[in-house]
C-alpha cells in the first residue's frame, strides 16, 4: 500500500498541463460522437 | 459503440502516419470544447440515467435530444475549419432532421428491429413506442425522411449487431478523419510543392 502511494506520488508531477488537454479533447470527441450519433443495439427496451 | 471503433481506429492510423512522417501525433486543437460538456447533459440525464429515464415523459426526452443536437452542431461552426468536421456536421444534421420530423427520435422499422431482439420482446412494442435510447419503433409508411432513420445493419453473422443511420456512418467518417488528420489539411506531394513555391 505504501509503495502504491509512493508510486502515485512520483506519477502524479507528470502529469503536466498538455495531458489534462489532451485527455479533455478525447473526452469532448467521444461526447461529440455518442451525442450526435444515434446508431441502437437494442440495448434500453421502451424506456 | 461503433462510433468509437471509429474513433479509436482514427487514432490508430493517424499513430501510424504521423510515426511514418517521423512527426508527433497531436490531439485535434478542437475549440471551445466544453460545450459538448455542456450540449450532452440533457442526454445523459433524460436518456441514459435509469431512475431519471423512466420518470420522464417522451416529449420532455425528445426535446432535450433535439436541444443536445443543436447545440452540438454550433460547436461545429466554432470548429469548422478543422478537417473531418464538416462530416461530422453533416452527419449530425442528418441525424438532426430525420429526428426532428419523427418525434424527436430516431426511427427504426419493425423488420429492422427484429435483426436486433428476440422475437417475444418486439412483440410486446407497438408502433411509436421507444427503443433502444434514442429510437422510436415506426412502421416505414409511417416515417418521414426513412433514407435517414436507422436503416443499415451489418452483414449477417457479425459478432456485433447495430442499426445505424446515414447520418452515423458520416459522423464515424468524420470522426476517423479528425483523429488521422488532427484536424489539418493532409500535406499531398501537390499540395507540398505549392507550399513550397509560396515561401
Amino acid at each position: 500500500m505504501k509503495n502504491q502511494i509512493a508510486k502515485l506520488f512520483v506519477f502524479l508531477p507528470k502529469i503536466n498541463r498538455q495531458h489534462i488537454q489532451v485527455a479533455f479533447a478525447l473526452l469532448a470527441l467521444v461526447l461529440f460522437v455518442l451525442g450526435a450519433g444515434a446508431p441502437s443495439d437494442g440495448g434500453i427496451i421502451s424506456r | 459503440m461503433i462510433l468509437l471503433v471509429a474513433i479509436l481506429a482514427g487514432w490508430v492510423a493517424g499513430l501510424i502516419l504521423t510515426c511514418s512522417q517521423k512527426r508527433p501525433w497531436t490531439v485535434p486543437p478542437l475549440a471551445k470544447s466544453w460545450m459538448v460538456l455542456v450540449a450532452f447533459l440533457p442526454q445523459f440525464i433524460l436518456l441514459y440515467l435509469p431512475g431519471i429515464r423512466a420518470r420522464v415523459p417522451d416529449s420532455l426526452a425528445a426535446a432535450g435530444l433535439l436541444v443536445s443536437l443543436a447545440l452540438l452542431l454550433v460547436f461545429c461552426w466554432f470548429n469548422r475549419r478543422l478537417s473531418g468536421v464538416w462530416l461530422l456536421a453533416l452527419g449530425l444534421f442528418f441525424n438532426l432532421l430525420v429526428m426532428a420530423t419523427n418525434s424527436g427520435f430516431m426511427p427504426i422499422s419493425p423488420q429492422t428491429a427484429s435483426q436486433l431482439v428476440p422475437h417475444d420482446t418486439l412483440a410486446a412494442l407497438g408502433s411509436g413506442d421507444r427503443f433502444g435510447t434514442k429510437d422510436i419503433l415506426l412502421l416505414p409508411e409511417q416515417t418521414r425522411l426513412i433514407w435517414l432513420s436507422d436503416q443499415f445493419l451489418p452483414p449477417k453473422g457479425f459478432p456485433y449487431q447495430v442499426a445505424f443511420s446515414a447520418g452515423d456512418v458520416l459522423i464515424a467518417a468524420g470522426a476517423f478523419w479528425l483523429m488521422v488528420t488532427q484536424g489539418k489539411a493532409i500535406e499531398t506531394p501537390k499540395s507540398k510543392i505549392a507550399k513550397e513555391s509560396k515561401c
